[in-house]
């Protein structure tokens, strides 16, 4: 059993160049290349497509330049990497800039909303006074008639506290001597609060004599914060 | 190195090189697309936010103005149905292309009634506010305009109104800005938009009610919807107003619970049943109807200031 040898060369002559295949043993080969020219090397390969037998090789001739291809294909290869991650360096500190500028917005929306939501009609007391909200309002509020007000509100949740006399304990409305009533809460869990103090009013007849009958309250609306 | 394989080599490298160029450059611009569009759609949220002060609640207004530093398009969408909303987007002007950039991301606004034109285009925007009662507060109207308007034969009330709010892209009679859009009140000769009161009963003045015409379009109006029907489109207009009724109705919902709980500590009241009836009549209403409903209004109001414990103040 032989060994079957095959090359594929290139040869030039001053600016021809031909291709010739040869069949035979490499030192045949080599005495076709110019002796001037130590451009060529061999390399041995095993060929699973030709169907060669056991130690059977075929023998492939790669020119300098195709090395030279192969080292700048592996250059631009690193250069596309250099760059992809300069970009997703800049691309991550984009991104905290985008989640910074988020959380301020919503930060400033929370806090004009704070005056915008006692002022709301539906829990206003007097239109013509600032931050006071009517106890009727919110307690009508807390009930099942919120539900269609879902989308409505600006913030995740809105809460009233009252806040005097001082308690211990949270006591959700309606119940007697309830504390907080939960205007709406859209259920979100990362929620960031913030609060001002309001007067929480009614309308009360008493001997005869109607008057606003006021409390001190805390509202709170809550957030969503984004990490 | 033979002259085929170096041409090759160069050729090779011209390829990957021109394919690198043209990737980055692409990359560039939709980086530049992607920071423009988040720098609109904040200018978008921002919107939303400055125009929280502008809710002029217990007063007769508020005014103010917003600038960029270049060409800005302010898009205006309504939806209505149910509380509805304001969809707000910007764009900015470019460079290059298309006259304008696409718009940034949408900011919906539900629980405000921002009235102008659908495509607003200009580098100084004034926004100013009046509350929208029916017969009790249901909101504030929020107007935005990049225009110059010139208000003649407009009668003393509205005039001291606009003097007082100190809005300077509105005139009062002697106009000399070039290319204000003209407002005539009670009709005119070369006016854009004609206004005609049409109150007759419990009114202060005449135009406490009426019609506005813009483009040979009417728009029926009560109260400071006036502004709204001057400065937005009939489009923007009519849904607002649809969005303003089912609030009102809400709102009127709303009162009848709380008569019910005045009711039990013994601070009674009669409104329940005209509050039921006024929900009943706002609460598919739209602009069309609106004028009618306002005698309605005016009833509810005297009924309710007639209470000793009153629903609403």
């Amino acid at each position: 059993m032989g060994i079957k040898h095959e090359q594929s060369l290139t040869t030039s002559k001053k600016g021809t160049s031909a291709l010739a295949v040869t069949k035979g043993r490499p030192r045949a080969v080599r005495n076709l290349i110019p002796k001037h020219r130590k451009t060529w090397f061999p390399r041995k390969r095993y060929d699973e497509s030709t169907n060669l037998k056991e130690g059977t090789c075929r023998k492939t001739w790669f020119p300098r330049g195709q090395m030279k291809i192969q080292q700048m294909a592996f250059m631009i290869v690193a250069v596309f990497f250099f760059f992809a991650l300069v970009g997703l360096f800049f691309l991550n500190i984009q991104l905290k800039d985008i989640k910074g500028g988020s959380a301020q917005l919503q930060k400033e929306q929370a806090i004009s909303s704070l005056k915008v939501i006692a002022d709301m009609p539906e829990l206003n007391y007097d239109s013509s006074e600032t931050m006071t909200v009517d106890e009727d309002k919110i307690r009508v509020m807390s009930g099942n008639f919120s539900a269609d007000y879902d989308l409505f509100w600006p913030v995740a949740s809105i809460g009233i506290y009252k806040i005097y006399p001082a308690f211990n304990a949270v006591k959700k409305c309606p119940a007697s001597n309830c504390n907080f009533y939960e205007i709406y809460d859209n259920g979100q869990t990362n929620v960031k609060t913030y609060s001002t103090y309001v007067s929480i009013c009614k309308k009360v007849k008493e001997l005869g004599s109607i008057y606003d009958k006021c409390e001190v309250g805390k509202l709170v609306v809550g957030v969503n914060i984004n990490e | 190195m033979k002259k085929a394989q170096f041409n090759f080599v160069w050729l090779f490298a011209l390829f990957v090189g021109g394919a690198i160029l043209v990737f980055a450059i692409f990359g560039a611009m939709k980086a530049g697309d992607t920071m423009r569009f988040q720098s609109d759609t904040e200018i978008a949220k921002s919107i939303s936010i400055i125009t929280d002060p502008m809710q002029a609640s217990f007063g007769e207004g508020s005014f103010g103005k917003i600038t960029f530093s270049q060409e800005t398009r302010i898009n205006n969408i309504c939806f209505s149905g149910q509380f509805g909303k304001n969809d707000i987007s910007v764009a900015t002007k470019s460079d290059v292309g298309e006259e304008w950039n696409l718009a940034g991301g949408a900011t919906s606004i539900h629980n405000k009634y921002i009235f102008s034109s659908e495509k607003n285009t200009g580098e100084e925007y004034y926004v100013f506010s009046k509350p929208f009662d029916f017969p009790y507060e249901v909101s504030d109207l929020i107007f935005l305009t990049p225009k110059d308007y010139c208000f003649i034969g407009a009668p003393g009330d509205i005039a001291d109104e606009i003097i007082g709010l100190n809005i300077p892209n509105i005139k009062i009679e002697n106009c000399t800005v070039a290319d204000a859009i003209k407002v005539c009140f009670g009709g005119g000769s070369n006016c854009d938009i004609e206004v005609y009161g049409s109150c007759s009963s419990g009114c202060n003045s005449a135009y406490d009610s009426g019609t506005v015409v813009k483009d040979s379009v009417v728009m029926n109006y009560v109260g400071n919807l006036m502004y709204a029907a001057i400065f937005s489109d009939k489009l923007i207009y009519d849904c607002n107003v649809e969005r303003l009724m089912y609030r009102t109705a809400k709102i009127a919902e709303e009162l009848v619970s709380k008569t019910d709980l005045m009711d039990i500590r013994g601070c009674n009241t009669n409104m329940k049943a005209d509050l039921i009836m006024w929900r009943g009549l706002t609460l598919n209403a739209d602009s069309g109807g609106i004028v009618s409903l306002r005698t309605r209004a005016n009833e509810v109001e005297r009924k309710n200031d007639r209470e000793l414990c009153s629903v609403w103040e």
